[in-house]
């Protein structure tokens, strides 16, 4: 058997290679689950569909409020279908408002203006009004919301 | 100019020294042999489990709120709710139990070698003040959790202070934050808890390490004497045993023995049985069996005969031999006392 | 241990440890104990209402029930509901408020949403009136008073409303949480199927499904939906599970016409022929109700139940007949008198009548202890078949052949007369051999039909044969009866019955029962007390 000089010392090295890397993977791990546990959990959203019309009571090229709690929704019924955007302004957070007869939406604070799709067409609104996922089942027009729980945590 | 006399222009210290401070006390300190043996580690345990404690406690804060109304449920959250809470808690709870018992056997260890003798007697009242201490963070510590247990432990426990003579009362009403325990009790207990305490405690424990070294790790008899190993690797390895041992320890104990929740507290119905924590059984069982100011009076000697003993042991005879029989007579008999009302205690 | 490499190796031992700890914290989630309940939004109108109904302090628990209720989740307030047009029947404007508001939400509003349910149950026996049309008794013997919170209540499940819709929702489900839960809790149907005439609701807890679901039944959640095909997570079924709920062969249906093959409670059983169009005839129906017996039982096992019971139903039919016969007959020689005002009756000699022995006794005989006798079959409920069904018709019959034969019947007294033992079965019998559940030695050796008419299962064997041919029995039903009839010593136990290891078994009863008497003898029947009686010459 050859005797080479350099295998004690290797093995040594690969000993205390060994030893200072599970002590760090312990050491790894312990610091892994203290961040898990002030990291707010990601948990995945949950949705579940909420009424917000029925099909007849919006006319074409018309828009109903509505308020989801203390936000304002405004469902419009266009010629395509049905959209619901939340009515919050996506500048800095007024309440935005319908103008039928210019079939817009107009926000005081800033004068930012979206057309009835949504879309910024003035103003300084960085992109266009939130809009929830529509759903129509027979004559009754559903979004989709987020499910939250109720107690004191988020 | 390179950055190390940049930096040195704006920090103006004597880097060499400093290094050389650091090396002394970290790496070439030299430990006496006896420490090789585990029983004598009894004193770097609690400070690993006290770091543990802090930082466990440090992240239950980010969850804990310290109201009646939201303090058992935000226990309740961190236990079921947030991820790894329960495992924070349980660390938490069982490093404070761990704590005791390693203070306990290292008061006992450093008690029946008799490290406690000239020069080193105010490092045990350094010692017997953190004790205290620790007591204090245990008493405040579960008291927080606000379930009956706690509630009426902490009602009973302040009740205490009264039968401390002429300011009993004035420190009943401080520490409560009123006559009885409310929502102001809650949180000066957490102030305690959380800053005051600490504080103190490590004020406390720097002077207590500090006058450890400035004395050298005394030696036990028995020992070769004049044999010593560096810090560095030993005793450094030694720590980084125990804590990974402590934290698989405790973290076992959170699995088989989680820590409960108990029942919210109700300010208007007592439970049948309250008691408060095991360490706390002794002095608990002992003012049930003699009438209260005897046992104030009882209990108040003995603490002041276990802060002085150093100065009073020599006081006793002026033979070594003697002092030995007579320390060791007497700890013998204190230990027997104290686990014999544990015990009854734990049974009734 | 106390060497460099030594320490090396415990802080390597040690790592792996608390590495291996540390996957099984990371593994472990403490249980969750708080059942979440979800985040409602109200929307502008309900708050409306809620704030005037708070401040006024009206019905506000209803509130607090709606919170609860998967409609308060998904947007449905009260006004999605409570939604009026002018002129609707029920249309107020709220006080205080410029709100229209339909007090009583029928059906009609339900199907906005809800269309399919209304549909089936529209097309159930739970929306059919037919307590209006043959509404003799309550028209009759009961007045409006009585009849207001009586039967009024439990029938207001099938109303017609003004508008047009039939039934009452939340009957079963109630308002404002509208629960599931609630609309399967056996209690819920047992509001209106209770009670001397249709006790289901006892009979289910006398069951053996009952008994289980009562021990048991606590911790269930029985909120689940069986929309799916699920399979149905209950140990033993509740109402519902039977009657209306899916599993995975069919779908969960509100018509609870759906699955029943048997009119039980009609003065005469027969196979229902209810919208055989959608449903299909009763043996579509009794099919699948057999999928749900399916679930947990054997075919062996819940055909030869259904058999059984469908033969029940059939052998009542007999007995009706006889009460017909004797009513029709005294009605005929006007021994007993039909209720008529100015040319028009008031009662029917076939079905009700009240003031007349017959007549009272043909009417519980259907209505009351005929129906517990053959729902008691049906559900599983012995004692409600036995000692509160046959036994009380047959009292029923025998008491009224008696009164015909007081009151001057000639055949009627040549029965009432009769010393034979087969004047109590002067109507024609159905039998099959053996039970469900297993074979009894004993238990068929006693019968007096059995033992003294020898051309007893030929009769038997014949009536069996005609009702099949007439198609109150299904092919399946007769080939398994006829199964049973050609091995009938065997499904009667006969063959068994004397065996020595039975006979041994028997005779050590029949031993200690003569102890029994002999002892209930010697004890107090033999006892002479010598304090005597007061009454002169006793």
């Amino acid at each position: 058997m050859t005797n080479k000089p350099e295998n004690p010392k290797r093995r040594a090295f690969l000993k205390n290679f060994a030893i200072i890397g599970t002590l760090l993977v312990a050491i790894g791990m312990f610091f892994r689950n203290l961040w898990e546990y002030i990291y707010p959990p990601k948990e995945k959203k949950k949705y579940h569909k909420y009424l917000v019309a029925k099909i007849d009571s919006v006319p074409v090229g018309k828009a109903k409020e509505i308020k989801l709690g203390k936000t304002p929704v405004f469902v419009v019924h266009l010629p395509d279908g049905y959209r619901v955007f939340s009515g919050i302004c996506t500048h800095l957070g007024c309440i935005v408002r319908w103008e039928e007869e210019k079939q817009r939406f107009f926000c005081p604070c800033h004068k930012g203006i979206y057309d009835k799709t949504g879309k910024v067409i003035g103003g300084p609104p960085p992109r266009p009004l939130d809009q929830y996922k529509v759903e129509v089942d027979k004559n009754l027009v559903y979004i989709y919301v987020e499910s939250k729980t109720r107690g004191p945590w988020a | 100019m390179n950055f190390k006399d940049w930096f040195k222009e704006r920090f103006p210290i004597d880097y060499d020294k400093f290094v050389e401070i650091n090396e002394r006390i970290f790496i070439k300190e030299p430990i006496p042999v006896h420490m090789k043996k585990w029983w004598y580690c009894m004193g770097a345990t609690p400070l690993i489990l006290f770091a543990l404690q802090g930082l466990t406690g440090i992240f239950l804060a980010f969850y804990f709120v310290p109201s009646p109304e939201m303090a058992f449920e935000s226990v309740r959250h961190i236990t079921q709710d947030v991820r790894f809470g329960f495992w924070i808690r349980g660390l938490h709870r069982w490093g404070a139990n761990l704590m005791i018992l390693s203070l306990l056997l290292h008061i006992t260890r450093v008690f029946f070698t008799r490290a406690y003798q000239r020069p080193r007697e105010f490092n045990w009242i350094i010692g017997v003040v953190l004790f205290g201490l620790s007591l204090t963070f245990s008493f405040t510590g579960y008291s927080l959790t606000y379930n009956q247990l706690s509630y009426w432990a902490a009602t009973v426990g302040t009740n205490l202070i009264k039968s401390v003579p002429l300011i009993g009362h004035e420190l009943l009403y401080l520490l409560r934050g009123g006559e009885e325990v409310t929502a102001n009790t809650l949180t000066r207990f957490y102030m305690l808890h959380v800053w005051f305490l600490p504080l103190f405690l490590v004020f406390f424990l720097i002077l207590h390490i500090i006058v450890l070294r400035l004395h050298g790790v005394s030696e036990p008899e028995g020992f070769p004497k004049g044999k010593y190993f560096p810090f560095y690797p030993h005793h450094f390895y030694k720590i980084i045993i125990a804590t990974l041992f402590l934290l698989a320890l405790m973290s076992s104990l959170t699995i088989i023995l989680p820590p409960g929740l108990g029942t919210p507290a109700d300010p208007t119905v007592t439970p049948f049985h309250i008691k408060p924590e095991w360490y706390f059984y002794p002095t608990y069982r002992f003012l049930q069996l003699v009438p209260l100011k005897v046992g104030i009076y009882v209990t108040g000697a003995f603490l002041i005969a276990f802060t002085f003993w150093p100065f009073i042991e020599p006081l006793l005879s002026k033979k070594n031999e003697v002092r030995r029989k007579i320390s060791w007579g007497v700890g013998a008999l204190t230990l027997i006392i104290t686990l014999g009302l544990t015990i009854w205690e734990s049974l009734v | 241990m106390d060497t460099v490499k030594g320490q090396q190796w415990l802080i390597g031992i040690f790592s792996t440890l608390l590495i291996v700890i540390l996957i099984i914290v990371a593994g472990m989630e403490m249980e969750k104990s708080h059942a979440t309940k979800p985040e409602i939004e109200i929307d502008k109108m309900t708050a409306r209402c809620i704030t005037c109904h708070e401040e006024k302090g009206i019905a506000v628990k209803q509130i607090d029930a709606w919170k609860e209720s998967k409609h308060a989740v998904m947007g449905i307030g009260c006004y999605e509901c409570h939604e009026a047009k002018k002129g609707d029947f029920d249309a107020f404007t709220c006080t205080g408020s410029d709100i229209l508001i339909g007090r009583h939400p029928t059906p009609k509003d339900c199907a906005k949403c809800h269309e399919q349910q209304v549909k089936e149950f529209a097309n159930s026996k739970h929306a059919h009136q037919f307590w209006l049309l043959k509404n003799g008794d309550r028209a009759v013997f009961e007045f409006p008073m009585a009849t207001r919170h009586g039967c009024e209540e439990c029938h207001q499940v099938g109303n017609i409303w003004p508008d047009g819709s039939v039934g009452e929702c939340d009957v079963c489900h109630a308002k404002h949480s509208f629960s599931k839960a609630v609309a399967r809790q056996p209690e819920t149907c047992g509001e209106c199927h209770v009670g001397p005439d249709h006790p289901q609701i006892e009979e289910y807890i006398e069951s053996k499904h009952g008994n289980i679901f009562k021990a048991k039944g606590k911790h269930w959640d029985l909120n689940y939906s069986t929309k799916d095909h699920q399979k149905i997570p209950l140990e033993v079924p509740v109402c519902t599970t039977c009657h209306m709920d899916g599993n995975e062969t069919q779908p969960m249906t509100h018509n609870v016409s759906a699955r029943l093959a048997t009119e039980s409670q009609a003065p005469w059983s027969f196979r229902t022929v209810w919208d055989e169009e959608h449903l299909g005839n009763w043996k579509k129906k009794r099919e699948r109700m057999e999928e749900i017996c399916a679930s947990c039982h054997a075919p062996d096992f819940y055909k030869m139940y259904f058999l059984t019971a469908d033969l029940v139903n059939l052998q009542y039919n007999e007995i009706r007949r006889q009460f017909v016969y004797w009513t029709k007959k005294l009605t005929k020689n006007g021994t007993i008198h039909r209720l008529q005002r100015d040319g028009k009756f008031f009662s029917s000699p076939v079905l009700n009548g009240w003031d007349e022995l017959p007549e009272h006794n043909m009417y519980y005989g259907w209505h009351h202890e005929g129906r517990r006798f053959r729902m008691g079959a049906e559900m599983m409920a012995a004692d409600y078949t036995q000692w509160h069904g046959i036994w009380e018709v047959q009292e029923d019959l025998t008491e009224l052949i008696k009164w015909a034969a007081e009151h001057g019947d000639a055949e009627a007294k040549k029965i009432a007369k009769s010393n034979d033992p087969t004047k109590f079965i002067t109507f024609a019998l159905y039998d099959v051999p053996g039970t469900a559940w297993g074979i009894a030695a004993k238990t068929n050796t006693t019968p007096f039909v059995y033992n003294n008419l020898p051309d007893y299962w030929d009769r038997v064997y014949k009536n069996v044969e005609a009702a099949f041919q007439h198609g109150l029995l299904s092919e399946d039903q007769w080939q398994l009866w006829l199964k049973r009839y050609k091995n009938k010593d065997y499904y009667l136990g006969l063959k068994f019955a004397n065996t020595p290891q039975v006979d041994s078994t028997w005779n050590f009863y029949k031993k200690r029962n003569d102890i029994d008497l002999q002892k209930m003898k010697e004890q107090v029947i033999d006892l002479v007390l010598p304090g005597k009686s007061f009454f002169e010459g006793r």
